[in-house]
């Protein structure tokens, strides 16, 4: 029998085998959670979750918010000193939560994934109108209305449009997409 | 035993255990394998008369590669190959149609997860007996003149 692979195998499994050192050789020196601009909403800093995931606590890492937090700026993956690619482990760690349906219940990051890609390969666009209704109501009465605010600036600006638009030639990218992974009916 | 192998490349450890002992039960000798590199490695050095595999693993939809990358492979071709996956249930996204296609997806047996035991062992039976007559042929043809 082969040895059950641990949380960490499991991890580096998802990420690229090509480029980048493994998760192993990471020294903690915190200069990702130091280089990290949304560590302050983070539940546990990048640092820590690397620490977490060497020390085989699954559940502590897919219940934590952290990996949603990850504006995937790069940051951490250019200033790490044993060239980790720490936004790599993020996007994996994303996969196996959203795979699995492992995570925090009530979680906006998994269903915000979900609703976006559904967008994307719908119409080929990003549409924020479209996003923002499904999640503005879970932050109450201030939420909504500072979200309002924004989308009118926004809008008096001419950075959003009212109705969503799709890309030209919509059936030519869906047949793209189809080739590269399986899109097809949506169940 | 009786003595068929199979490669089972899947990165659920979960998935992996269970499939893993339905076929054990069966007689079959079971290789397994998390990754599609560790796949590869495993061709490379051992003999299969079938590969079962997951789609989504790695970065994406990495089976795919995988089934591409065999059936292209003048020797691995030969091998029967059947994709079990479970990405309508992980991704909310399914094939439209057959999800069988020569290039696109290049496999001789889909099946969707959860896989009922049966059905499963049915399938890999019907494959590997398959590989079986094709082989047969193959000999009557080079045999007649």
């Amino acid at each position: 029998m082969t040895e059950r692979p641990s949380f960490q195998k499991e991890v580096s499994n998802l990420m690229s085998v090509l480029d980048g050192n493994p998760i192993d050789v990471c020294i903690q020196c915190g200069t990702c959670s130091g280089s990290c601009p949304a560590v302050e909403y983070m539940d546990y800093s990048p640092r820590h979750i690397i620490a977490l995931i060497r020390s085989d606590l699954k559940d502590e890492v897919l219940n934590s918010d952290t990996i949603w937090c990850c504006s995937s700026c790069y940051n951490c993956t250019v200033r790490c000193p044993k060239e980790i690619k720490i936004t790599e482990m993020m996007y994996a760690l994303k996969r196996y939560s959203i795979w699995k349906h492992q995570y925090r219940e009530g979680a906006i990051g998994p269903a915000f994934s979900r609703k976006f890609v559904r967008m994307v390969v719908k119409t080929g666009k990003s549409y924020e109108p479209g996003l923002a209704p499904t999640f503005m109501f879970r932050y109450g009465m201030r939420g909504m209305i500072d979200n309002m605010q924004l989308g009118m600036s926004l809008f008096n600006k001419k950075r959003i449009a009212i109705l969503p638009k799709t890309v030209k030639r919509i059936k030519n990218f869906r047949r793209v997409l189809n080739r590269i992974i399986p899109i097809g009916v949506e169940k | 035993m009786n003595g068929k192998r199979i490669l089972l490349i899947d990165d659920d450890p979960d998935y992996v255990y269970a499939v893993k002992m339905i076929l054990e039960k069966a007689n079959y000798s079971v290789r397994v394998s998390y990754s599609p590199k560790e796949g590869y490695a495993a061709l490379q050095d051992g003999e299969f008369d079938l590969v079962i595999v997951d789609v989504m693993m790695g970065r994406g939809a990495e089976g795919i590669i995988v089934a591409r990358k065999l059936k292209k492979d003048r020797e691995l071709k030969k091998l029967p190959l059947l994709m079990i996956t479970g990405i309508r249930e992980q991704t909310g996204f399914f094939f439209i149609g057959d999800p069988r296609h020569e290039t696109f997806l290049p496999v001789d047996g889909f099946l969707e997860k959860p896989v009922n035991t049966e059905v499963l062992l049915n399938k890999v039976r019907e494959l590997l007996h398959s590989d079986q007559t094709a082989e047969l042929k193959q000999e009557k043809q080079g045999e007649e003149p």
